[in-house]
């Protein structure tokens, strides 16, 4: 069973005015374990897209489908805690609380989930482990690279043990280090966590580390594509 | 505490902090609302309080019973019978009465060899009344009258206006029970500078059983004061005693009720402090407002990302609330000890001069106490808190309001 599915999803902006047609009937269908970029020109819809994957806008037409649950007709609130336990999101930037320290704002979520303080500490200092940042869980994200703050994000976004992990143009604020290390880490926790990830990206490096390519133009899918990877590790 | 809730005050904690210098504004601007208010009506029911202490202690009593016509006439035809039985009754009523003082009290002319005023004869028990007050420490000259004696004491204005002092002697002119007629002569053991300003114009005190002759009431008083032990249970202590007096024709009374004039020249005289305060909490409010709508506004993106992650929008609300909690709480704990402190060192308020003597011919001292009573501290709290939830709609509106995806890309 699909992860995640779109039926014949639409969306149109302004529909009264001067109508955008931000998606048209786009039906895709991502598996469990996937590690999927979502690529096309700018305006082409990726954003749109990935917001309706989440939960966080409503289609004009068509349905989404997140672990055999359509969620567009769900309630706000409902959908509020399906996010929290379902999906997991890094964006683009300022993503963290701010006034919270790296392992404050990945144990946060896992509160919001009413875990158990135990657990919650002994999963952030893993998470943080894993992504890299073990001797920054003090740190406020002020005091931390662009880079460290999405590795965070990450870490955050897996600490609430989600179905899948969307991630808006993730890099795009970032250098090309320290962008190709935010993905050697989601693309080692798809390997061996067979965590599924879905993001859009514009840098051509990042599109060749993904195993699949969504290619939108213009609002519908143009191409979906597999493709080899090769692993390597960067820095 | 739960871990969870432990969280939430640690965000909202560092939130508060987040723009320092705005948040020290809001604050200093509640502790100096909360400050100037309660030292406002400090320093005005100060000046009541005193006044009203000596009424109480000097005058009426907490608690008095009376003559059910007594009230309405103050006459002597409305005296009660006061015997053993009405005493052990009264005593037993209540155990948290800790004394009683029986009295009778009627207006009489009091006369020198040539010229005559109005006064106000007051039988008492000495002893009894010891208990009540330190009367005797207001004697200028001579001493208390005793039991049994044809003796009285006077207050200084009235020595003063029949020019009369110590050994020399009182003519009393009058009326007694049912209208006999009531006069007599009476050494003058003492002369009173009597804390209560209308009784030291026209007070007259002598013994109780001699003043009972006098009126033709062997056996009779107008009024039986009452202490409890401890001023709150003033009302308690009257209830008892209406329960048990119920069908004695005799009415129960507290201070207030006996002293209604006063209470309401104290409520008219905080009036103004009260505006001041209103207006002042307004200018707050708004001031407030203002803080919390930009502590709102500039974090609307924060907030998208936190409803996107999966916390609800009443959880959110909450941490703000906190957050606003935090501020008002601040504010208002430090301006009421600010206002503690200042009060501590100006208590009270020594009048000098042409002010001074102003009050002194109002018939005051010309002395401002302080007044450190604690709902004028807690009621200004509880004010801040009023405003802070009112002031918290807007905040509320706009979370409720927020939709996710505007809030990410403003
Ligand atoms: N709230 C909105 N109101 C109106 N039009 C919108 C809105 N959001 C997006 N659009 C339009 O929908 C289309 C798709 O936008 P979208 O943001 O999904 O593109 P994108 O592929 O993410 O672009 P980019 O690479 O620049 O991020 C664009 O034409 C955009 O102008
Ligand atoms: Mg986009």
């Amino acid at each position: 069973m699909a992860i995640v599915q779109t039926k014949n999803l639409s969306k149109v902006y302004n529909p009264d005015t001067v109508p955008v047609h931000a998606l048209r009937d786009v039906s895709i269908s991502i598996e469990k374990g996937e590690f999927t970029s979502i690529v096309g020109p700018s305006g082409s819809g990726k954003t749109t897209l990935l917001n309706m994957l989440g939960g966080l806008d409503k289609p004009s037409s068509g349905s989404v489908w997140v672990n055999g649950k359509e969620i567009t007709s769900m309630k706000e609130s409902d959908l509020i805690d399906f996010r929290l336990y379902n999906i997991g999101f890094v964006f683009q930037h300022y993503n963290l609380i701010p006034v919270f320290t790296a392992h404050e704002n990945v144990s946060f979520i896992m509160l919001l989930q009413n875990r158990s303080k135990k657990e919650i500490k002994e999963r952030a200092d893993e998470l943080l482990e894993e992504v890299g940042l073990g001797d920054r869980k003090n740190a406020r994200p002020v005091e931390m690279s662009g880079g460290q703050q999405q590795r965070v994000a990450v870490a955050r976004a897996l600490a609430s043990e989600p179905k899948f992990i969307l991630a808006d143009e993730p890099t795009a604020n970032l250098d090309s280090t320290s962008a190709m290390n935010l993905l050697d880490i989601m693309s080692r926790m798809n390997r061996e966590q067979n965590v599924t990830f879905v993001f859009s990206t514009h840098d051509q490096r990042v599109i060749d580390r993904a195993r699949r390519v969504i290619t939108m133009v213009d609002g519908a899918i143009h191409k979906d594509e597999y493709q080899n990877v090769e692993e390597t590790k960067t820095g | 505490m739960g871990y969870a809730m432990k969280t939430y005050l640690k965000l909202a904690w560092r939130n508060i902090w987040r723009n320092k210098r705005r948040t020290m504004i809001t604050i200093s601007a509640i502790v100096f609302a909360v400050m100037i208010a309660i030292i406002m009506q400090s320093v005005n029911r100060g000046s009541y309080e005193v006044m009203i202490d000596r009424m109480v202690s000097f005058n009426t009593g907490y608690v008095q019973i009376q003559d059910y016509r007594y009230k309405e006439e103050s006459s002597l035809d409305n005296s009660f019978r006061y015997d053993d039985e009405l005493r052990e009754k009264v005593l037993n009523s209540d155990s948290r009465i800790d004394h009683i003082a029986p009295r009778i009290e009627t207006f009489m002319l009091a006369a020198n060899h040539m010229s005559t005023r109005g006064s106000i004869v007051f039988g008492k028990n000495p002893e009894k009344e010891k208990q009540f007050n330190d009367i005797e420490n207001y004697l200028t000259e001579g001493r208390l009258f005793e039991m049994n004696e044809e003796s009285a004491v006077i207050a200084r204005g009235l020595a003063n206006r029949l020019q009369l002092s110590v050994s020399d002697t009182l003519v009393l002119i009058g009326q007694g029970r049912f209208g006999m007629s009531a006069s007599g002569l009476f050494e003058i053991v003492g002369i009173l500078d009597h804390p209560v300003r209308q009784l030291n114009d026209n007070g007259v005190f002598m013994a109780l059983d001699t003043a009972q002759y006098l009126l033709s009431a062997d056996g009779y008083i107008t009024g039986l004061i009452i202490a409890p032990r401890q001023e709150r249970q003033t009302t308690a202590v009257a209830s008892s005693l209406t329960d048990d007096l119920d069908g004695m024709e005799l009415a129960v009374y507290t201070w207030p009720e006996l002293l209604p004039e006063l209470l309401e020249l104290m409520e008219m005289d905080l009036a103004t402090p009260r505006l001041l305060t209103f207006v002042l909490y307004v200018v707050i409010g708004f001031g407030f407002l203002g803080t919390i709508l930009t502590m709102t506004l500039e974090r609307m993106k924060e907030f998208g990302i936190l409803l996107s992650v999966g916390m609800q929008r009443l959880k959110l609300a909450m941490v703000l609330f906190i957050e606003m909690l935090f501020i008002s709480i601040l504010g208002v704990v430090i301006g009421m000890a600010a206002a503690w402190l200042i009060l501590v060192l100006i208590d009270p308020i020594v009048l000098t001069g042409d002010a001074a003597q102003a009050v002194i011919d109002m018939g005051y001292d010309p002395i401002i106490p302080m007044s450190f009573a604690a709902d004028q501290f807690y009621r200004q709290g509880l004010f801040v808190f009023l405003i802070a939830v009112a002031v918290f709609i807007f905040p509320l509106l706009k979370i409720s309001r927020l939709n996710i995806l505007d809030a990410a890309r403003a």
